[in-house]
Protein backbone atom coordinates (compact mmCIF):
# COMPACT_ATOMS: atom_id res chain seq x y z
CA UNK A 1 0.00 0.00 0.00
CA UNK A 2 1.44 3.42 -1.08
CA UNK A 3 2.44 6.08 1.63
CA UNK A 4 -0.27 8.35 0.66
CA UNK A 5 -2.45 5.47 0.54
CA UNK A 6 -1.94 4.85 4.24
CA UNK A 7 -2.30 8.48 5.26
CA UNK A 8 -5.61 8.95 3.09
CA UNK A 9 -6.74 5.74 5.41
CA UNK A 10 -5.65 7.73 8.31
CA UNK A 11 -7.78 11.15 7.72
CA UNK A 12 -10.85 8.73 6.97
CA UNK A 13 -9.85 7.35 10.60
CA UNK A 14 -9.95 10.67 11.93
CA UNK A 15 -13.15 11.68 10.40
CA UNK A 16 -14.59 8.19 11.54
CA UNK A 17 -12.84 9.42 14.85
CA UNK A 18 -12.39 5.90 16.11
CA UNK A 19 -9.16 5.17 16.93
CA UNK A 20 -9.40 1.36 17.61
CA UNK A 21 -6.30 -0.22 19.82
CA UNK A 22 -6.71 -3.00 17.89
CA UNK A 23 -4.18 -3.70 14.60
CA UNK A 24 -4.98 -5.68 11.98
CA UNK A 25 -1.71 -5.87 10.15
CA UNK A 26 -1.26 -8.04 7.06
CA UNK A 27 1.81 -9.56 5.74
CA UNK A 28 2.64 -6.62 3.40
CA UNK A 29 1.48 -4.28 6.13
CA UNK A 30 4.35 -5.67 8.43
CA UNK A 31 6.87 -5.75 6.14
CA UNK A 32 5.97 -1.86 4.92
CA UNK A 33 6.16 -0.63 8.81
CA UNK A 34 9.56 -2.32 9.52
CA UNK A 35 10.98 -0.64 5.81
CA UNK A 36 9.73 2.81 6.91
CA UNK A 37 11.70 2.35 10.09
CA UNK A 38 14.70 0.89 8.29
CA UNK A 39 14.76 3.49 5.49
CA UNK A 40 14.82 6.20 8.26
CA UNK A 41 17.42 4.53 9.91
CA UNK A 42 19.67 4.89 6.77
CA UNK A 43 18.61 8.56 5.58
CA UNK A 44 19.82 9.70 9.07
CA UNK A 45 22.89 7.13 9.19
CA UNK A 46 23.99 9.13 5.18
CA UNK A 47 23.14 12.75 6.65
CA UNK A 48 25.16 12.00 9.82
CA UNK A 49 27.81 10.69 7.24
CA UNK A 50 27.83 13.73 5.13
CA UNK A 51 28.34 16.26 8.55
CA UNK A 52 31.36 13.76 9.39
CA UNK A 53 32.50 13.97 5.50
CA UNK A 54 32.30 18.21 5.88
CA UNK A 55 29.21 17.93 3.19
CA UNK A 56 27.01 19.57 5.17
CA UNK A 57 27.08 21.95 7.65
CA UNK A 58 27.40 20.64 11.39
CA UNK A 59 24.26 22.87 12.78
CA UNK A 60 22.00 19.67 12.84
CA UNK A 61 24.15 17.22 14.21
CA UNK A 62 22.75 16.49 17.66
CA UNK A 63 19.52 16.17 16.10
CA UNK A 64 20.38 13.42 13.40
CA UNK A 65 21.92 11.60 16.80
CA UNK A 66 18.37 12.07 18.32
CA UNK A 67 16.60 10.84 15.34
CA UNK A 68 18.77 8.19 14.85
CA UNK A 69 18.49 6.96 18.27
CA UNK A 70 14.32 7.31 18.62
CA UNK A 71 14.22 5.70 15.53
CA UNK A 72 16.84 2.73 16.35
CA UNK A 73 14.68 1.99 19.35
CA UNK A 74 11.62 1.52 17.50
CA UNK A 75 13.26 -1.29 15.18
CA UNK A 76 12.63 -4.38 17.40
CA UNK A 77 9.06 -3.81 18.06
CA UNK A 78 8.75 -3.85 14.24
CA UNK A 79 10.75 -7.11 13.46
CA UNK A 80 8.90 -9.11 16.32
CA UNK A 81 5.74 -10.22 13.74
CA UNK A 82 7.53 -13.16 11.83
CA UNK A 83 6.93 -12.00 8.94
CA UNK A 84 9.93 -13.04 6.36
CA UNK A 85 10.19 -10.47 3.11
CA UNK A 86 11.22 -7.51 2.22
CA UNK A 87 15.35 -7.56 2.66
CA UNK A 88 14.56 -9.54 6.10
CA UNK A 89 15.85 -12.80 5.90
CA UNK A 90 14.88 -15.69 7.63
CA UNK A 91 17.28 -15.91 10.05
CA UNK A 92 15.83 -12.57 11.80
CA UNK A 93 13.61 -15.58 12.85
CA UNK A 94 15.43 -18.51 13.14
CA UNK A 95 17.92 -16.76 15.37
CA UNK A 96 15.84 -14.27 16.99
CA UNK A 97 17.93 -14.10 20.29
CA UNK A 98 21.11 -13.01 18.61
CA UNK A 99 18.66 -10.73 16.06
CA UNK A 100 17.28 -9.49 19.36
CA UNK A 101 20.37 -8.56 20.62
CA UNK A 102 21.90 -7.07 17.90
CA UNK A 103 18.98 -4.30 17.81
CA UNK A 104 18.92 -3.73 21.82
CA UNK A 105 22.88 -3.21 21.12
CA UNK A 106 22.15 -0.47 18.14
CA UNK A 107 19.46 0.74 20.85
CA UNK A 108 21.95 1.52 23.37
CA UNK A 109 24.76 2.65 20.92
CA UNK A 110 22.88 5.05 19.45
CA UNK A 111 21.55 6.36 22.48
CA UNK A 112 24.88 6.90 23.64
CA UNK A 113 26.38 8.44 20.18
CA UNK A 114 23.07 10.78 20.91
CA UNK A 115 24.57 11.50 24.20
CA UNK A 116 27.80 12.15 23.75
CA UNK A 117 26.95 14.35 20.23
CA UNK A 118 24.88 16.85 23.00
CA UNK A 119 27.43 17.22 25.65
CA UNK A 120 30.49 16.76 23.50
CA UNK A 121 29.70 17.64 20.10
CA UNK A 122 30.92 16.13 17.21
CA UNK A 123 34.26 15.71 17.87
CA UNK A 124 33.51 13.97 20.63
CA UNK A 125 30.51 11.72 18.83
CA UNK A 126 32.35 11.01 15.76
CA UNK A 127 34.23 8.34 16.67
CA UNK A 128 31.17 6.53 18.19
CA UNK A 129 29.59 6.99 14.82
CA UNK A 130 32.04 4.86 13.28
CA UNK A 131 31.53 1.97 15.36
CA UNK A 132 28.22 1.73 14.57
CA UNK A 133 26.81 -2.12 13.75
CA UNK A 134 25.20 -1.68 10.61
CA UNK A 135 26.82 -3.44 8.30
CA UNK A 136 27.75 -6.72 10.58
CA UNK A 137 24.31 -7.13 11.48
CA UNK A 138 23.06 -6.20 7.62
CA UNK A 139 25.81 -8.88 6.06
CA UNK A 140 23.80 -11.87 8.53
CA UNK A 141 20.21 -10.78 8.44
CA UNK A 142 19.87 -8.43 4.99
CA UNK A 143 19.21 -10.03 1.81
CA UNK A 144 21.47 -8.80 -0.80
CA UNK A 145 19.26 -6.98 -3.46
CA UNK A 146 20.60 -6.39 -6.89
CA UNK A 147 20.76 -3.12 -8.42
CA UNK B 1 18.44 1.84 3.43
CA UNK B 2 20.46 0.00 1.09
CA UNK B 3 21.80 3.12 -0.83
CA UNK B 4 22.26 5.65 1.84
CA UNK B 5 23.32 3.46 4.40
CA UNK B 6 26.00 2.26 2.10
CA UNK B 7 26.91 5.01 0.65
CA UNK B 8 26.96 6.51 4.80
CA UNK B 9 29.47 3.35 5.40
CA UNK B 10 31.96 4.28 2.81
CA UNK B 11 31.83 7.76 4.19
CA UNK B 12 31.85 6.68 8.02
CA UNK B 13 34.86 4.51 7.33
CA UNK B 14 36.95 7.67 5.79
CA UNK B 15 35.68 9.88 7.95
CA UNK B 16 38.20 12.21 10.47
CA UNK B 17 38.10 12.30 14.06
CA UNK B 18 38.90 15.88 13.75
CA UNK B 19 36.14 17.59 12.19
CA UNK B 20 37.52 21.20 10.67
CA UNK B 21 34.53 23.44 10.98
CA UNK B 22 34.46 24.20 7.23
CA UNK B 23 31.82 22.68 4.75
CA UNK B 24 32.93 21.86 1.57
CA UNK B 25 29.12 20.76 0.07
CA UNK B 26 28.95 21.12 -3.54
CA UNK B 27 25.58 21.45 -4.92
CA UNK B 28 24.79 17.85 -5.27
CA UNK B 29 25.73 17.36 -1.15
CA UNK B 30 23.43 19.92 -0.81
CA UNK B 31 20.55 18.17 -2.37
CA UNK B 32 21.41 14.87 -1.32
CA UNK B 33 21.20 16.10 2.41
CA UNK B 34 17.68 18.00 2.01
CA UNK B 35 16.60 15.09 0.57
CA UNK B 36 17.47 12.62 3.93
CA UNK B 37 15.68 14.66 6.08
CA UNK B 38 12.66 14.97 3.66
CA UNK B 39 12.62 11.04 3.31
CA UNK B 40 12.71 10.71 6.90
CA UNK B 41 9.63 12.86 7.20
CA UNK B 42 8.26 10.91 4.49
CA UNK B 43 9.31 7.23 6.00
CA UNK B 44 8.34 8.34 9.31
CA UNK B 45 4.68 10.16 8.69
CA UNK B 46 4.20 6.90 6.27
CA UNK B 47 4.45 4.67 9.74
CA UNK B 48 2.47 6.80 11.93
CA UNK B 49 -0.23 6.93 9.00
CA UNK B 50 -0.17 3.05 9.13
CA UNK B 51 -0.50 3.50 12.94
CA UNK B 52 -3.49 5.82 12.62
CA UNK B 53 -5.11 3.30 9.73
CA UNK B 54 -4.80 0.43 11.99
CA UNK B 55 -2.25 -1.44 9.52
CA UNK B 56 0.17 -2.00 12.81
CA UNK B 57 0.09 -1.36 16.24
CA UNK B 58 0.36 1.73 18.28
CA UNK B 59 3.41 1.29 20.38
CA UNK B 60 5.91 3.14 18.41
CA UNK B 61 3.35 6.15 17.62
CA UNK B 62 5.03 8.52 20.27
CA UNK B 63 8.45 8.09 19.11
CA UNK B 64 7.05 8.41 14.93
CA UNK B 65 5.88 11.56 16.03
CA UNK B 66 8.85 12.85 18.22
CA UNK B 67 11.33 11.98 15.31
CA UNK B 68 9.23 13.63 12.82
CA UNK B 69 9.09 16.88 14.85
CA UNK B 70 12.66 16.75 15.30
CA UNK B 71 13.03 16.09 11.60
CA UNK B 72 10.42 19.27 11.15
CA UNK B 73 13.00 21.61 13.40
CA UNK B 74 16.12 20.89 10.96
CA UNK B 75 14.10 21.07 7.42
CA UNK B 76 14.48 24.23 7.03
CA UNK B 77 18.06 24.93 7.49
CA UNK B 78 18.37 22.06 5.02
CA UNK B 79 16.43 24.40 2.37
CA UNK B 80 18.52 27.75 3.20
CA UNK B 81 21.18 27.24 0.30
CA UNK B 82 19.72 28.12 -2.72
CA UNK B 83 20.29 25.15 -5.19
CA UNK B 84 17.56 24.44 -6.98
CA UNK B 85 17.29 20.56 -8.07
CA UNK B 86 16.20 17.32 -6.91
CA UNK B 87 12.06 17.68 -6.41
CA UNK B 88 12.35 21.03 -4.88
CA UNK B 89 10.94 23.81 -7.22
CA UNK B 90 12.64 27.20 -7.83
CA UNK B 91 9.45 28.60 -6.03
CA UNK B 92 11.05 27.28 -2.61
CA UNK B 93 13.61 29.81 -2.78
CA UNK B 94 10.90 32.64 -5.02
CA UNK B 95 8.42 32.25 -2.40
CA UNK B 96 11.04 31.84 0.57
CA UNK B 97 9.02 33.70 2.74
CA UNK B 98 5.58 31.55 2.39
CA UNK B 99 8.51 28.45 2.10
CA UNK B 100 10.05 28.90 5.59
CA UNK B 101 6.06 29.95 7.33
CA UNK B 102 5.13 27.18 6.04
CA UNK B 103 7.87 25.39 7.56
CA UNK B 104 8.04 27.02 10.72
CA UNK B 105 4.18 26.10 11.39
CA UNK B 106 5.12 22.39 10.35
CA UNK B 107 8.17 22.36 13.13
CA UNK B 108 5.77 24.17 15.40
CA UNK B 109 2.46 21.71 15.23
CA UNK B 110 4.42 18.65 14.98
CA UNK B 111 6.00 19.66 18.17
CA UNK B 112 2.68 19.70 19.60
CA UNK B 113 1.95 16.49 18.20
CA UNK B 114 4.22 14.80 19.69
CA UNK B 115 3.86 15.88 23.22
CA UNK B 116 0.25 15.25 22.60
CA UNK B 117 1.23 11.71 21.99
CA UNK B 118 3.62 11.20 24.85
CA UNK B 119 1.16 12.96 26.90
CA UNK B 120 -1.80 10.92 25.97
CA UNK B 121 -1.17 7.74 24.18
CA UNK B 122 -1.66 7.02 20.21
CA UNK B 123 -5.13 6.04 21.00
CA UNK B 124 -6.60 9.41 22.20
CA UNK B 125 -8.82 10.98 20.22
CA UNK B 126 -7.61 14.08 19.98
CA UNK B 127 -4.46 13.17 18.23
CA UNK B 128 -5.78 11.83 15.25
CA UNK B 129 -6.88 15.25 14.83
CA UNK B 130 -3.80 17.25 15.48
CA UNK B 131 -1.68 14.86 13.43
CA UNK B 132 -3.49 15.50 10.45
CA UNK B 133 -3.79 18.87 11.37
CA UNK B 134 -0.09 18.61 12.31
CA UNK B 135 1.40 17.20 8.55
CA UNK B 136 0.09 19.25 5.97
CA UNK B 137 2.22 17.90 3.56
CA UNK B 138 0.33 17.80 0.80
CA UNK B 139 -0.47 21.35 0.81
CA UNK B 140 3.05 22.40 0.66
CA UNK B 141 3.84 19.56 -1.60
CA UNK B 142 1.33 20.71 -4.22
CA UNK B 143 3.49 24.47 -4.35
CA UNK B 144 6.65 23.19 -3.45
CA UNK B 145 7.68 19.58 -4.64
CA UNK B 146 8.10 18.63 -8.13
CA UNK B 147 5.33 15.75 -9.33
CA UNK B 148 7.62 12.34 -9.92
CA UNK B 149 7.31 10.97 -13.11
Amino acid sequence: MSRLSHFLIAGTVLVAATVSSTARADDQDVIDYREHIMKTIGEQVAAIGQILQQKAPADNFVTHAQILAITAATAKKAFEPKVPGGEAKPDVWAQWPDFGKRLDELTAATADLARIAKTGGIAAAAPKVQTLPCKSCHDTYRVETKK
Amino acid sequence: MRLPAKNALKVLASAAIFIPSIVSADNQDVIDYREHIMKTLDEQTAAVGMILSNAVPGDNAAAHLQAIALTAQIALKAFEPKVPGGEAKPEVWSNWADFSKRMNEFAKNSLEAAALAKEKGYDDPALAAKIVDALPCKSCHDVYRKEKK
